[in-house]
């Protein structure tokens, strides 16, 4: 009984800890923060610029990746799969592009990190200084 | 058995895509390609679906497309993709150019865009029929016949002309529109298979049409509503073997489609109703010159009760006189069932990644107003059996 409740517990922590979302950008960038509907549209690929004028480049992690779900919940109150029919309806009728997909946390702070322009997400613990948080208002 | 030609393309494009990453490919300088193939095998009890389907299995329902897509700056985007199709006996490898057009961004406050494209455009109508060629994006292995009819599919897919597309977005809703004009492709036997029932030695052209459809989506996509209409014209030019064929004459077709969806994360219902009024003036035959209205309008749930596992129920179906669901009127003896068709579909579909899917579906159909009587050949009152079972089975590759 205790052991399972333990497990329940741990569990509940992980699921907890992986759904503290931040949304990256690289560091040069000019917004700190953006409204629910920019930054939807921005993942959506339907924005193609920032505020600024500077061209949108967005990075995404495997449909199934658990920070990707927790992602489109928390941040984009959608799921994966809504965002992958979107992205699919732009793509195969020529009116938008696919965004970028890397496979792992580390490669999307790298190459958000790298990129300007670029927008991404990371858990809350792994935000750092080579990156800016973008805020939802 | 499967010919040895469709063993080989599908053996031959699945190495090729094989060795493509996920997602597409990114070309630099803003220059993207994506493509997909998919093989199906259909079986039916009786009738002909995509060949011998009633004997031994139908190899021939495959398609394989490949886009290119360049955004030289967040304001302008060039696109074109071209599309290979084999489908029974109205498709077979007849690769063409799918879409290819400019767009240029006019508008852009953040939240409301509105863009000006000219080319040839995809037609927006109901939810899918953008991407319907695309397997990864329909709702079962083939799109649910009540709307999306594969007998007028080519001329209703896409067309040259000018379209102004516009969203709107808010916190908790987002509008997208469009609003085309174009002149439809139409010179295939397709239309006259609808107009007259059989291939004359003339032909159709199109004619000045337009096209336009409404999205509203709700709570980030939890409600998806839309209306897609149309008012599309194509004339009759007879050709030389006068008084065989048909005198000169126009038919317009005007379709609406109310389109409604409900996405929750483990289950998504989807209702589409629709109305063709289809009318004809000017023909030799008076028959033709009369005015009726198709109907057809379908119900899916789809559960997702495993990341990469899916399943579907839909009930759908289609009038082509919806003044005459008896059918008596076309066929006044007992062949009642050639104006409609009614069907249960159960399908699944997994996921073994995010670009290969394979599916499964079955159908149990009443009436036979789906099927292509290019690939039922015969005496229109005896080529067709009333009650038909249909087994489909897909394999797809995307990136």
């Amino acid at each position: 009984m205790l052991r399972t409740l333990i497990i329940i517990l741990s569990l509940w922590l992980v699921a907890a800890t992986a759904q503290a979302v931040e949304i990256i950008a690289q560091r040069a960038g000019t917004s700190a923060s953006l409204s629910q509907s920019q930054v939807r549209a921005m993942f959506g690929m339907r924005q193609p610029k920032w505020p600024d004028g500077t061209p949108v480049k967005v990075f995404v992690l495997p449909d199934l990746h658990p920070l990707h779900g927790a992602f489109c919940k928390e941040k984009l109150n959608l799921y994966p799969y809504q965002l992958r029919q979107s992205w699919d309806r732009l793509v195969y009728s020529g009116i938008g592009q696919a965004p970028n997909e890397v496979a792992t946390e580390e490669e999307m702070i790298a190459r958000v990190a790298a990129t300007p322009g670029a927008i991404g997400y990371v858990r809350k613990a792994n935000a750092n200084d080579s990156l800016r948080t973008i805020s939802i208002q | 058995m499967p010919t040895i030609p469709s063993v080989r393309f599908l053996f031959s494009s699945l190495l090729l895509l094989a060795a493509l990453p996920a997602g597409g490919v990114e070309l630099g300088h803003g220059v993207q390609a994506h493509g997909f193939v998919s093989q199906s095998v259909v079986f039916t009890s009786a009738n002909k679906v995509a060949g011998d389907s009633d004997d031994g299995g139908g190899f021939d329902l495959r398609e394989i497309g490949g886009n290119l897509s360049w955004r030289p700056n967040a304001d302008w985007l060039v696109s074109a993709q071209v599309l290979a199709r084999w489908a029974g006996e109205t498709d077979q490898f007849d690769p063409r150019l799918d879409y290819g057009f400019v767009e240029h961004n006019l508008i852009n406050t953040g939240d409301d865009r509105v863009s000006f494209g000219l080319g040839k455009i995809k037609n927006p109508y109901g939810f899918y029929n953008t991407t319907r060629d695309v397997a990864h994006t329909r709702p079962g292995v083939i799109m649910p016949q009540s709307i999306y009819l594969e007998r007028i599919r080519n001329f209703f897919l896409a067309a040259p002309g000018v379209t102004v597309r516009g969203e709107h977005d808010r916190a908790d809703f987002g509008v997208t529109w469009q609003a085309s004009t174009m002149k439809v492709e139409a010179s295939d036997s397709e239309v006259e298979h609808v107009v007259f029932l059989q291939d004359l030695p003339g032909e159709f052209e199109g004619r000045q049409s337009w096209l336009g459809q409404v999205m509203a989506d709700f709570q980030g996509g939890a409600w998806r509503a839309g209306l897609s209409l149309g008012n599309i014209s194509v004339d009759y030019q007879p050709g030389a073997a006068f008084p065989s064929d048909e005198r000169a004459g126009r038919t317009t077709f005007k379709p609406w489609v109310v389109s409604l969806q409900h996405n929750r994360e483990n289950f998504t219902l989807t209702g589409e109703y629709s109305q063709i009024g289809i009318s004809g003036q000017g023909y030799f035959n008076p028959s033709l010159n009369s005015t009726h209205t198709a109907e057809g309008w379908y119900l899916q749930g789809t559960w997702r009760p495993r990341p990469r596992w899916q399943g579907w129920l839909r009930y759908e179906q289609i009038y082509t006189d919806k003044n005459d669901k008896a059918g008596t009127r076309f066929a006044p003896n007992k062949e009642t069932y050639l104006g409609h068709s009614k069907a249960w579909v159960l399908g699944t579909r997994y996921d073994f990644s995010s670009d290969l899917a394979l599916s499964a579906e079955l159908h149990h159909v009443n009436g036979v107003a789906s099927l292509s009587p290019q690939d039922n050949p015969g005496p229109t009152f005896s080529r067709f059996t009333r009650d038909w079972d249909m087994l489909l089975m897909q394999i797809a590759w995307r990136f």
